[in-house]
């Protein structure tokens, strides 16, 4: 296998914690393959015997609703792998998947997979320290999540000044969970400053007394009979009360 | 101790004074004080509708009291022995929480009207009340309005809360009545807003009224849909103790328990 090709093995999140020797060896156990745009690369519901890793181009992961129209799932393009799941479980291709563009390919069937395993602990130590680094990198995305989850919950938003402003990383697939981050973080900036706009908004009430017709009304009413037979009376009630 | 007399008034209508009263009074009821509720609205009764009493389970009156025809004892409605079958009303059983209501006929209304109110007889009643049913608290539902009975109800009270919505009508209004409430020297004066629009910032209106009046705003309460449309029937606040109106309610009663 080319040069070009072991380099763009080394390039991808599945394999890229290989060394030399080792990427070799599974240049060596795959094959490279290559579709042209609108090309079936699998369907849903087809046995799944092996996984690929994008060498060059796009792909898209489609399914299909109640009606039988396309619903894109994601895609994905140079470095992602697809189909990686078959290699842990028996279960058919749970979705389809179509060539956009001239696409290259790393095909590896499972049985070449586990048969590099068996012979290369390299390989396999190489693979493992890939998950380990992906599951690292989410865990403490996940728990940045939960971090400023709690604080905006509190009203406290200053992690928004003290942290900078994360850009979506595109493509690779470990991004995903900073995807997340960079997600939660603008989707908290966003009700920040929604909240500050209704703050602002908050109409501040002016009240004006008249006082004359205020001091008008209150003569009118204290200066009858009545009123000062009730004030008389009052005050002799409460009296009465308090000494009981 | 002597039981104490609150009374709820408005000087317009519309304030939201009788279902105010109603769960005020129910709250009270909840912290185990033994409360007496009485509708002096003889003009348009109604608080009696929010304790689940119709014109059919009502027996003796206010009014049959005030012509002599009854006894204070045999107006009181033990709203605890009978709490109706609202979800909030439920919660009243087995509490001491009684009302004195006011007749909701017309010939009765009409009467009263014409005759007038005698003050001496209304006043005893009240003080009855509190003895006879040993109250901690008996709650005023007033005529909105500066008329005669009210001025009543404000003299005898020994905690007057004025509710009063966030316009210039309201505070016009309630600023010769809170004059009024300090020449008759009540000991304890709170006011209550009630109806604020959310778009308002509630925290600058209890400010700014408070400064105006040098009284003590309890609350401001939201205008609430959910409560417009809710509280013809029931007690608001017992049913949804979870709601924003229920929550800024509830932060009136230490004023009420905590008066002297």
């Amino acid at each position: 296998m080319s040069d070009a090709i072991l380099q763009k093995i080394r390039k991808t999140e599945f394999f890229k914690e290989l060394s030399d020797a080792a990427t070799s060896a599974v240049a060596e156990n795959a094959s490279v393959r290559h579709y042209v745009p609108n090309e079936t690369v699998m369907r849903k519901g087809d046995p799944a015997d092996s996984f690929f890793v994008i060498l060059d181009g796009h792909l898209k992961i489609v399914t299909t609703d109640a009606k039988g129209d396309e619903i894109i799932i994601n895609k994905v393009g140079p470095g992602e792998a697809i189909g990686e799941l078959a290699l842990v479980d028996d279960r058919p291709r749970s979705a389809g998947v179509i060539a956009l563009d001239e696409v290259e390919v790393l095909e590896l069937t499972k049985e070449a997979f586990f048969k590099l395993l068996e012979q290369r602990l390299d390989v396999s130590l190489g693979i493992l320290r890939g998950f380990s680094n992906r599951l690292r990198f989410s865990t403490t995305y996940i728990e940045k999540v939960i971090d400023w989850s709690q604080k905006t919950a509190a009203g406290d938003y200053s992690f928004l000044e003290q942290t900078q402003p994360i850009t979506n990383p595109a493509g690779s697939d470990d991004a995903k969970a900073a995807q997340l981050l960079s997600t939660f973080y603008s989707m908290v900036r966003k009700v920040k400053e929604r909240e500050d706009d209704l703050k602002h908004e908050l109409e501040r009430l002016t009240f004006e007394i008249d006082q004359e017709r205020r001091k008008r009304e209150f003569d009118e009413i204290t200066s009858t009979e009545f009123y000062a037979n009730l004030k008389e009376q009052a005050k002799a009630l409460r009296q009465k009360r308090n000494s009981k | 101790m002597a039981g104490k007399i609150v009374s709820i008034h408005s000087f317009r209508g519309g304030t939201g004074k009788s279902n105010t009263t109603a769960n005020l009074a129910s709250q009270v009821a909840l912290t185990g004080k033994r409360v007496g509720v009485v509708d002096t609205d003889i003009q348009s009764p109604g608080i009696h509708v929010l304790f689940g009493l119709d014109e059919q389970k009502m027996g003796k009156t206010l009014n049959d009291f005030l012509h002599g025809k009854a006894t204070i004892r045999e107006v009181g409605f033990s709203v605890g022995d009978n709490p109706g079958d609202g979800e909030g009303l439920v919660k009243l059983a087995g509490k001491n929480l009684f009302l004195f209501p006011s007749s909701i006929k017309g010939g009765d209304i009409s009467q009263i009207l014409r005759e007038g109110i005698d003050f001496n007889m209304l006043n005893e009643g009240l003080q009855t009340a509190i003895t006879e049913f040993e109250l901690d608290y008996l709650f005023i539902d007033t005529h909105p309005g500066l008329n005669e009975e009210t001025l009543l109800s404000i003299a005898t009270s020994d905690i007057l809360i004025i509710i009063l919505r966030p316009d210039s009508q309201d505070l016009q209004g309630t600023s010769v009545t809170v004059d009024i409430a300090r020449s008759l020297d009540v000991p304890n004066l709170f006011l209550m807003v009630n109806k604020a629009l959310p778009k308002y910032d509630f925290a600058g209106i209890k400010s700014d009224i408070e400064k105006q009046f040098q009284a003590t705003v309890t609350s401001v309460l939201p205008l609430s849909f959910d409560m417009a449309e809710n509280a013809s029937k029931d007690l608001f606040s017992l049913r949804y103790p979870d709601h924003e109106w229920s929550v800024a309610l509830k932060k009136v009663v230490p004023y009420i328990l905590e008066a002297k």
